[in-house]
This record gives structure tokens, C-alpha cells and sequence, in this order.
């Protein structure tokens, strides 16, 4: 029933994509944490028109599951970008376009909201008697961001970026419903070569579980350093 | 954007609601009680079982809930056959149950042990000094304390509960989005992106109602009685204030 030799080459074969979806999910993380930024110093400033537009999104992302809004965008971006190019005049053949550009785009989005929670989160637990220290020291607030601010609450979001990392590759695995192909997607096609579904899956969950167990590590390992300080 | 589409398919999709409701309310309840008893045993630290407890969590923590809807769905069955037993007509939804029931376990354990670890440890001493029974105990000094610390992280899991039910038309199941997908087939694909924003708005719906039944709960943990009592005293105080001045004041003109 269960093809210990099947499980190997499934694992072998699933291997091959890993990378491919380990750059697209620190891409994805990159441009979300970009974006969220943006989103956080919106929401601390409160601008007018953005913050409110900003409140609505949030409440609308986090009531909407990811595969109802990767279909959404994988039909509506096309007539979206058309729209654009069209007020652009740009040339844009909306057929051409890559799953994969909709795939980073829709959880681009979807996850800028909560990378932004995690940014506000770890610019608030900076002590304001650092600021003031800066201050008095005469640094300028540009540097006071750049050497004070930032180096600190990178420190105290790191463990929640892993974190993170981890929750878009598991939500990668949508994916292959527009036909990007990440590790569950190879999975599939594995299983459907051989008709050996489970050895696939089974090889694509002990996978998954690898990477987990790596990243919790060094998250625990880096959460270990930071209690004790970098010193 | 047609919006009288969007009208006429509202009650179409909102009719497969009650499946998913279903698959949402049963994993949500046995989930919560196989998350109860893991926490129990993973705070006891029993000597073999609690290394296989963590691998059962890392495993969950690790892998994306639509694989493992298919781990169940296609290895249930070959599981149940070694076993001798044949479970080959077992039904999709049963498996979408198994498998959110077993996910929601591991996560909701995740939730559950630091909200009883915040509890402190004077709490249990000065119960046992009282001579409570350990039920007692649970029922009138660790719930209650645990509760407000637990309720956000719990509100936000049955959030992700019914954004996960939302896979199960990959084993299909005819929840909303299979309906979706049927309701295309037979409009030749037109009108997707009408479809898939009315879904949305539907789910956007159901999440808000949840959000608000977990408000309600918040507001009868001890915490927020607390806060209500206080806020009603110093509100009252002030009426009350206000009132004997306007007396004084009647009195002196």
C-alpha cells in the first residue's frame, strides 16, 4: 500500500522546486513588509482619506480567505491593469500576463496589513527614553531613525518576520490553483505521474516540516541571543 | 461590474452557508475539547508523551492546512485498511472535519497554554488552601482568569477556522466555492470576478458577525465586569454630584 521507495523519489523530485518557492515567499515577504510600513506610518500620522481607506481594507482582508482573494485578483487584475494602461497608453496585452506576478501581488497585499500590526508593534516597544537620549545627544531625526530606531526594532520583530516568512510559504501552496507551481503544486503533479498521491503528499509534508522545524529554530536561537543581549 | 448579477447569485451561494456552518460549528467544538486535553498533557509533562505531543504540533504549525486536507482524504482510508478496517466510502466531509478538528487541536493548544501559565501560581495555592477540589478549582479560579487572556487569540482562530473551511471545495465538497465554480460552468465563465467579489463580501460578513459574538464573550469575562463596574460607580458618582449641587444650589436661592 505505502511505497517506502515511491515516498524517496516523491521527495527527491518535490526537492527541485523548493528553492523556486523559498525566493518567491522572501520576495512576497520583502514587498509586504514594504508595503506594510508604508501602511504603519499612514495609520500613525492618521492622513485623511488613506487611514480610512486603510481601516476598511483591513477589516475586508482579514474577513476574506486567501484563495477567494487569489481568484479575485487572478480575474479582476487583468481588466484592472487594461483600465490603467488604457489611462497610461501604455501597450499591455492582459492575456500575457504571469500567474506568478498575481500570486506575489494578491499576498503581497494580503499580508502588508499584518506585517504593518508587527512593525507598529516593534517601533512602540522602543523605549522613548532612548529617543530622548538620541535627542539630547543631537542626533537628527533621520538618524535617530537610521542608527537608533530601526537597529532595535528589527532586533524585536525578527522572531515575528520568521514567523511570518513561514505563514506565506504554507499560504503559497494556493498557488497552484492558478497554476504556479510551489511544493504542494509539485506534489500533485508527482502524484498524478505515478498515481501515488500519498507517497507525494507525504514527501511534501515532511518537507514543509523541515522548513518549519529550521525556522523555529532560528527564531528560537535568535530569541535565546536577544535575552541574553548582543554583547 | 454587473450588480444585478451580483443580486441574482447572492442567494444562490449564501444557500450552501448551513454545509459550511456545519464543518465550521463541529470542528470548532471538537477541536476546542482535543485542544483541552492536549494542553492538560503537555502541562503535566508526561515522560514519553510529551516529545510526541510537540512533534504533533511542530507538524501542524509546519504544514499548510490544504495538504494536510488531502494527507486525510486520500491516507485515511489506506490507514484504516492496514488496520484491517475498510473505510474506503469514507465521506469528504468527514475528512474536511477530521482534518480541520486535528489542525485546530494542535493550534488552539498553541493559545490555551500560555493563557493557563499566566495564571498565577498564588491563584492555585491559595485555592488549594481553601480546600477546593481540583474541578472546582478549574471551573471558579483558572477559567475565569484564563478567559480574557485566551479570548482574543481564540477569536482570531475561529477567524482562520472559516477562512480554512473555504479550501474544502478541493475535495469536493459543494460549499460556496464549489457552488461558485458550478454557477461558472454554467454561465461559460462569465462574470467571474462578479462571483468571486460577492463570495468575498459573504465571508467578509461571516467574520464580522464573529468578530462581534467574540466581543460579546470578552464582555462577560471578569476583567471587562470590573472595568463596566468601574466606569458605572464613577459615572453615577458624577450624576450623583451633579444632582446634590443642584439641590445645594435650590436650597440656597
Amino acid at each position: 500500500m505505502f511505497d517506502f521507495k515511491v515516498l524517496l523519489e516523491s521527495i527527491i523530485e518535490i526537492a527541485t522546486v523548493v528553492p523556486k518557492t523559498l525566493v518567491l515567499a522572501i520576495f512576497i515577504l520583502l514587498l509586504s513588509l514594504l508595503m506594510g510600513a508604508i501602511i504603519a506610518l499612514i495609520q500613525q500620522y492618521k492622513v485623511p482619506v488613506f487611514s480610512q481607506i486603510i481601516k476598511v481594507l483591513q477589516s475586508f482582508l482579514r474577513g476574506t480567505p486567501n484563495v477567494v482573494l487569489l481568484y479575485l485578483m487572478y480575474y479582476a487584475l487583468p481588466g484592472i491593469l487594461t483600465f490603467f494602461a488604457g489611462i497610461l497608453r501604455i501597450e499591455f496585452d492582459a492575456n500575457s500576463l504571469n500567474p506568478i506576478v498575481t500570486v506575489i501581488l494578491t499576498f503581497s497585499i494580503s499580508y502588508s496589513v499584518f506585517q504593518s500590526e508587527i512593525i507598529r508593534g516593534s517601533i512602540l516597544s522602543i523605549e522613548k527614553g532612548q529617543i530622548e537620549a538620541a535627542q539630547s545627544l543631537g542626533f537628527s531625526f533621520w538618524q535617530t531613525f537610521r542608527r537608533v530606531i530601526i537597529p532595535q526594532a528589527l532586533v524585536a520583530a525578527f522572531p515575528d518576520i520568521l514567523n511570518s516568512l513561514l505563514v506565506i510559504i504554507k499560504a503559497l501552496s494556493l498557488a497552484y490553483l492558478i497554476s504556479v507551481v510551489d511544493i504542494l503544486g509539485q506534489a500533485k503533479m508527482v502524484g498524478a505521474l505515478s498515481y501515488r498521491y500519498l507517497e507525494a503528499f507525504v514527501g511534501a509534508a515532511l518537507i514543509y516540516w523541515l522548513i518549519g522545524v529550521i525556522l523555529t529554530f532560528i527564531s528560537n536561537r535568535f530569541e535565546l541571543k536577544l535575552r541574553h543581549g548582543f554583547h | 461590474m454587473d450588480i444585478g448579477y451580483m443580486i441574482e447569485i447572492f442567494p444562490k451561494l449564501i444557500s450552501t452557508l448551513p454545509i459550511s456552518l456545519l464543518i465550521i460549528l463541529t470542528s470548532s467544538i471538537l477541536g476546542l475539547m482535543l485542544s483541552i486535553v492536549i494542553t492538560a498533557l503537555r502541562i503535566k509533562r508526561i515522560k514519553f508523551l510529551s516529545p510526541i505531543l510537540e512533534a504533533y504540533i511542530s507538524f501542524m504549525r509546519s504544514i499548510p492546512i490544504l495538504l494536510l486536507l488531502f494527507l486525510v482524504y486520500y491516507g485515511l482510508p489506506v490507514f484504516f485498511s492496514l488496520l484491517n478496517l475498510n473505510m474506503n466510502d469514507l465521506s469528504a466531509i468527514v475528512s474536511a472535519m477530521i482534518t480541520l478538528i486535528i489542525f485546530n487541536g494542535a493550534y488552539l493548544s498553541e493559545i490555551l497554554r500560555p493563557a493557563y501559565l499566566a495564571v498565577e501560581k498564588g491563584q492555585h495555592e491559595a485555592a488549594d488552601s481553601l480546600g477546593y477540589t481540583s474541578f472546582t478549582k478549574i471551573r471558579k479560579f483558572i477559567i475565569p482568569q484564563m478567559a480574557p487572556v485566551a479570548l482574543p487569540g481564540l477569536g482570531n482562530a475561529v477567524i482562520y477556522l472559516i477562512h480554512d473551511t473555504s479550501l474544502v471545495f478541493t475535495i469536493g465538497i459543494v460549499d460556496i466555492m464549489g457552488k461558485a465554480n458550478l454557477i461558472m460552468a454554467n454561465s461559460y465563465g462569465e462574470n467571474k470576478v462578479e462571483v468571486f467579489l460577492t463570495i468575498a463580501i459573504i465571508y467578509w460578513m461571516v467574520c464580522l458577525l464573529s468578530d462581534r459574538f467574540i466581543k460579546l464573550c470578552e464582555n462577560h469575562t471578569y476583567l471587562r465586569k470590573i472595568e463596566n463596574k468601574r466606569a458605572f460607580n464613577s459615572q453615577s458618582l458624577k450624576l450623583h454630584q451633579k444632582f446634590t449641587k443642584r439641590n445645594i444650589k435650590s436650597n440656597l436661592d
